[in-house]
């Protein structure tokens, strides 16, 4: 196996998946339909990766033939899947991009909660990371600069410099009031 | 702002649940004739746009009726001005492409996009209309996509290289013609798009080894900045001293060897690796010559990342089924894996260990 040159292509991403402390599947996106032909079979195999995954505390491990980088983070569990011939360590660096614009987009408030609240975007930005299996962009703030443009209801260039800078104040200061509180202060 | 999005969201659910739960297609799909309203109402058609997305990512399939019908719907949100609607619908063009029918309909709208004036749109419209082209339709798109793979946006170069290299998989005779482009795009300074020019360039060349040796001696020449891109080169390079069964003296094994001082880990690692791929499956080889490889392997097993770590360990394990005497000299190392947290890498250990180890290292 190991001898048999190893077709050198820009394929290298066969999965990305995030699932909750469940094992359950948030988003799941396999761009090898060979080894993944159907969600029977993706099911199976990320039924098994949690089993084996969610105690342990290391973010590698080899299953099936393929090699899976993972993190996890409160109740989330980010997964990027490889062949087994691929450099380890730029799986890893996939997983990072995924993982810091997820982190960047939510606001560093990473949980299933916040996820499914903005869904949306997270679906746009993992589409800006990986394009069927090819690593499209792997730096997290170019990614997030292209995709997280909720902050801002109104055009960014309808707004004064000092309406942005209370919003991001409000934001970062007082996270912890009842949104609703929030939600009234900026809208007026 | 966030904040106000979950309260509006959480009246629409009526409570906290998660919206996301329990949903039927049927019922998701009737939602979708919203899309038809005017004027349009962004954020309530984002919201069900996510959930047809949402449905497609759990696994539920939709019929090529059902599939149509919401792929029409959908092409109504092009009059919304808002970008992440937009982007959606992109996104939801690019999941109902190999399902609907007449998908070619939104062919105009998405050049008039992906030649516009709104660069957040470009990228993500050249990727959604190479997902809708086939090959008669992409001779009509032709000039633009050279275009957009010589763009000065970084964003708008990769998507053009990324979508042509997909399409090389029916339309490789029209691709082709897009070398000098490429070419171009290898001397970009952002490392994502030399990784995906040099990535097109090889795909195209791939047949012919002379140019493909070509390719590989201009770029060792050039100093890649983008790992990723150094990375292909070295596994092209592999390929050509496996098919060209050059000797020792080979100027690519000469670069591969001069990038496990490279300053990137992705870099080295990748280096290492090929060098043991390829001197162990020569058969005279001793373990001199396999020594810096080795040695930068035997630095990463230390190494506080898990990931790092297993990447040497595996390797060395490679390498231990043929030339154990080459491993002996990393026996310290591997024995401090063996209570590693990570299992695999413990497991890869001690395999390792039983084939390079001795009788003095059974006691501790």
């Amino acid at each position: 196996m190991d001898c048999a040159p190893f077709e050198p292509s820009l394929y290298i991403v066969k999965g990305i998946v995030i699932m909750d402390n469940d094992g359950n599947r948030l988003l799941a996106n396999y761009y090898d339909k060979k080894a993944f032909p159907s969600t029977k079979e993706q099911k199976a195999f990320e039924k098994n990766l949690f089993s084996k995954t969610h105690r342990a505390a290391a973010e590698i491990i080899m299953l099936d033939g393929f090699i899976c980088v993972y993190r996890s983070h409160v109740d989330l569990f980010f997964y990027i899947i490889g062949s087994a011939q691929e450099n380890e360590l730029l799986l890893m660096s996939a997983l990072n991009t995924v993982y810091d614009s997820v982190q960047q987009i939510l606001r560093k408030n990473v949980e299933k909660r916040a996820l499914i609240d903005n869904l949306d975007v997270v679906i746009l930005a993992i589409d800006e990371i990986c394009d069927r299996g090819i690593l499209l962009d792997a730096d997290a703030s170019s990614v997030v600069s292209r995709v997280a443009l909720r902050a801002d209801d109104i055009p960014i260039g309808e707004q004064t410099v000092a309406q942005v800078s209370f919003r991001n104040y409000i934001f970062w200061k007082c996270s912890s009031l009842p949104s609703a509180f929030l939600s009234r202060r900026v809208t007026c | 702002m966030s904040s106000f999005r979950k309260d509006k969201k959480d009246e629409e659910e009526g409570g906290s649940g998660n919206p996301f739960n329990n949903l039927e297609k049927a019922s998701v799909l009737q939602e979708a004739r919203a899309f038809n309203d005017t004027p349009v109402n962004p954020r309530k058609c984002t919201q069900i746009l996510t959930k047809i997305l949402y449905l497609i990512n759990q696994g539920e399939t939709l019929g090529a009726r059902e599939a149509t019908d919401a792929f029409f719907a959908m092409t109504k949100l092009f009059q919304s001005k808002d970008v992440i609607l937009r982007r959606m619908v992109y996104l939801g063009i690019k999941e109902l492409a190999p399902i609907a029918e007449d998908v070619i309909i939104v062919t105009s709208i998405l050049t008039k996009d992906m030649t516009g004036k709104e660069d957040l749109y470009r990228p993500a419209a050249i990727r959604a209309l190479c997902a809708i082209t086939d090959t008669t339709m992409l001779q009509a798109i032709e000039r633009y996509m050279r275009q957009a793979i010589v763009d000065k946006i970084p964003a708008v170069s990769c998507a053009a290289l990324v979508s042509s290299l997909h399409m090389c998989q029916y339309s490789g005779e029209i691709v082709k013609r897009w070398v000098n482009e490429a070419q171009e795009a290898v001397n970009s300074d952002n490392i994502m798009v030399q990784y995906h020019a040099l990535g097109l360039l090889y795909h195209i060349r791939k047949s012919d080894r002379l140019a493909v040796s070509k390719l590989v001696t201009k770029c060792t020449r050039m100093v890649l900045k983008s790992p990723y891109a150094a990375c292909l080169l070295i596994r092209i390079a592999c390929r050509l001293i496996k098919e060209e069964e050059t000797g020792p003296d080979s100027p690519y094994l000469e670069f591969i060897e001069s990038c496990l001082r490279h300053k990137s880990e992705i870099v080295i690692y990748e280096a290492a690796q090929a060098l043991v791929n390829l001197k162990t499956s020569t058969s005279s080889t001793s373990s001199r010559e396999l020594g810096p490889a080795v040695s930068v392997l035997q630095l990463f097993c230390s190494s506080p990342k898990p990931t790092l770590r297993f990447a040497a360990v595996r390797t060395l394990n490679k390498v231990a089924m043929t030339n154990p005497a080459a491993v002996a000299a990393c026996n310290l190392d591997l024995e401090n894996l063996i209570t590693d947290v990570n299992r695999s890498i413990a497991t890869l250990a001690i395999t390792t260990l039983l084939k390079t180890g001795a009788e003095s290292s059974v006691d501790r």
